[in-house]
């Protein structure tokens, strides 16, 4: 699962570049610094569902059913754990 | 093999459900319902693999693996758990019918949020297929709301 969120982190442009992140049941819902630094190819190579769904700073990921757990993580990592 | 319908409600096709990630079918096949009763029970019997600490979505896996997403409204992971009870906890073995959610839809609504509750198969592995009962009215837990089959196979 770290792998995991690492992996959807450096997609979405980074650490720096996640303002916020949370998850729903199966998607990643962040808001972003600069949406134009998320890296499509990354994310499908994370694991991505289909594709982004993009407003303004806003981002959704579609991750499938853990996508909580997956959140989680991601913010343990983004809090220095 | 039925998978019974978690809500008492009318029938709403995925396409006309205002969410590109359930109308594109990202999440795969599947039906929505919109819910006049505030329950939301098992589509099949399972286990409760997922339940959302917010209390509005929830999956069961089959014992064979076929796995059922109940999402219940649009967006309403933003209401942390407001008008959302659980009747279950992630991890229980669940009959199909058994209640999983109580929830407020009046309070629901009146936050704003649209309460079509999209019912899909994530992962649904490529020799089974979907079949869509047509829109009409369905009791929860009692009426099917689609069905899945193996190819060659009446399961």
């Amino acid at each position: 699962m770290r792998d995991k969120a690492l992996r959807y982190i450096e997609a979405l442009g980074g650490r720096e570049n996640i303002q916020e992140i949370d998850g729903c049941i199966t998607r990643l819902r962040a808001t972003l610094v600069d949406p134009s630094k998320v890296d499509e190819a990354k994310l499908r190579a994370a694991g991505m569902i289909g594709r982004p769904i993009r407003m303004g700073n806003g981002i959704q990921v579609v991750v499938g059913t853990h996508a909580e757990l997956i959140a989680t993580e991601i913010n343990k990592i983004l809090r220095g754990g | 093999m039925p998978i019974l319908s978690p809500f008492t409600g009318r029938v709403v096709p995925l396409d006309e459900v205002p969410d590109p990630v359930f109308a594109e079918r990202m999440l795969g096949e599947g039906v929505a319902v919109d819910p006049v009763a505030g329950i939301a029970v098992a589509p099949l019997r399972g286990r409760l693999v997922v339940l959302h600490s917010a209390n509005h979505a929830f999956a069961v896996e089959a014992e064979n693996g076929l796995k059922v997403l109940v999402h219940i409204g649009l967006d309403t992971v933003h209401l942390r758990g407001e008008g959302f009870e659980r009747l279950a906890q992630e991890g229980d073995p669940v009959e199909a019918g058994q209640p999983i959610v109580r929830f407020d839809p009046d309070r629901i609504r009146a936050a704003g949020y649209c309460l079509l509750s999209p019912v899909v198969l994530p992962d649904l592995p490529e020799r089974y297929r979907v079949q869509l009962v047509p829109a009409r009215e369905v009791i929860a837990g009692q009426d099917p709301l689609l069905y899945v089959m193996v190819e060659n196979d009446a399961w």
